[in-house]
């Protein structure tokens, strides 16, 4: 299997063309995603700690994406595409998208272009994305300046002023999502074990009627008692599984949430 | 005797059960297409309610271009919201193109006007409008996306039945056309 992987990566090449790719997601999540290469490893990084910082106090999420090419599409069109794949933002859909085209020999400009996610587009609206890319990066990018760096970092403080007028809540561990998941599994469980303890009790009782006809519960009663202990257990392993899925987003970037963006935002060329 | 009138009790009651729940899956798979389709409504009438705004910006630097403002004018209305049948669909799309060729027929009579370029009112206009144009194509994606999951659920057997039933009817798809295509672009 893995030597025919290669050999598939040949067949399927001339699709890729047909059939523009939209890049996965990073894995481990990032948010500063630079596949162009115009930032030093010590901007990017600098950029992910700042970003983290804010997406961890506020749980607005900012994904910075570089490209070379937008593979033919609109670069609003890309960047929807790219936003909705990766699922930048919570439940809330309160992420930012900025997304650069650099300037390529074939294709000499820049295009900008800032997504804003449907949760934030009270926040920020297109005329402030635009404003934000005229009058903002503009400087640093017009007249072939190209000046990634500064005019990422001006945008980023910018939103991170806006979005967190409107959201600002600190992130925990769970999402409201996956604290339904868990209540409904919950539910299930205790349902189940309930239905298999009445079960139990049913069957033991025709049990002891057939053995005895009658009398005491003991050896009944001590039956019920082994496999409490049995379905408990395996509960609270459940929720382990739970609390250590929550405990792990702690350290660096959590990772995207599930945000959608609907085409708010703004774009621009230099 | 009674027990062929149990059985055919029982395979009606499965019979009923089974319409009941072929139908609600139905009214809510409607919904969801009707869902997209108010989004893409409202994103239509959000351009419409641009139009007059960027007109009378226009208009102040380029009263003479009077005939490509009335285009505009008149090729905007955006009427009531209709049901997305086949036919609404292909006639909104007719309509809601004429808008478009309108608008960029606009954008490229005001290139000449450096003045109005450099207008910062009507640079968010423009950043407004783009917003718009962009909202209207996920719009439609989505819509287009809702449409083809309603018309597979109501032509596969044996939804299909209960569908005839209840005049549950296929939704119409947006086109892609060349308009949407070439979104213009803004330069600055």
């Amino acid at each position: 299997m893995k030597r025919l992987f290669p050999l598939l990566v040949l067949l399927l090449t001339p699709l890729a063309g047909l059939w523009a790719e939209i890049p996965d997601p990073p894995s481990p999540p990032r948010l500063v995603n630079d596949f162009a290469g115009v930032f030093t490893p010590a901007q990017r990084d600098s950029l992910e700690t700042v970003l983290v910082a804010f997406d961890d106090s506020t749980s607005n999420q900012i994904c910075v994406v570089t490209v070379t090419s937008l593979d033919g599409r609109d670069v609003s069109d890309y960047a929807v595409r790219l936003g909705n794949k990766w699922g930048i933002g919570s439940h809330r859909n309160n992420g930012l998208l900025v997304l650069f085209k650099t300037r390529t020999g074939e294709e000499d400009w820049i295009d900008v272009n800032i997504q804003v996610g449907k949760g934030l587009e009270g926040a920020i609206p297109d005329v402030y994305a635009s404003r934000i890319i005229r009058n903002i990066m503009g400087p640093h990018l017009r007249d072939r300046r190209d000046d990634y760096w500064r005019a990422t970092t001006a945008a980023c403080e910018e939103l991170m002023k806006l979005a967190s007028g409107e959201i600002s809540e600190p992130r925990d561990g769970v999402d409201e999502d996956e604290d339904d998941v868990a209540n409904a599994i919950a539910a299930i469980l205790t349902f189940l074990i309930f239905a298999f303890v009445i079960y139990r009790i049913v069957k033991s009782f025709k049990n002891f009627n057939n053995r005895y006809g009658g009398g005491s519960s003991g050896g009944s009663s001590s039956g019920g008692g082994g496999f409490f202990g049995g379905g408990w257990s395996s509960g609270s392993s459940s929720g382990g599984g739970w609390s250590s899925g929550g405990s792990s987003s702690g350290g660096g970037f959590g990772g995207f949430g599930g945000g959608s963006f609907g085409g708010g935002g703004a774009s621009g060329r230099f | 005797m009674k027990k062929s009138l149990v059985i055919v009790l029982a395979i009606v009651a499965v019979l009923a059960i089974w319409m009941i729940s072929a139908y609600n899956k139905l009214v809510r798979g409607e919904e969801t297409v009707n869902n997209a389709w108010a989004q893409v409504e409202t994103a239509y009438q959000r351009r419409a309610d641009l139009i007059p705004n960027l007109v009378a910006t226009v208009k102040g630097y380029a009263a003479h271009e009077s005939e490509t403002l009335e285009n505009v004018v008149r090729a905007r209305g955006y009427g009531n919201s209709t049901e997305p049948t086949e036919d609404n669909v292909a006639a909104i799309q007719q309509q809601e193109s004429a808008i478009s060729s309108a608008l960029s027929r606009l954008l490229m009579v005001v290139e000449a006007y450096p003045d109005l370029k450099a207008n910062e009112n009507f640079k968010d206009l423009q950043a407004q409008l783009e917003g718009t144009e962009n909202r209207i194509a996920v719009a439609r994606n989505n819509y287009n996306d809702a449409a083809k999951a309603w018309n597979t659920q109501v032509r596969s057997f044996p939804a299909n039945i209960i569908a005839g039933i209840f005049g549950f009817e296929k939704k119409g798809y947006f086109k892609a056309d060349e308009a949407a295509a070439t979104a213009p672009v803004v330069a600055f």
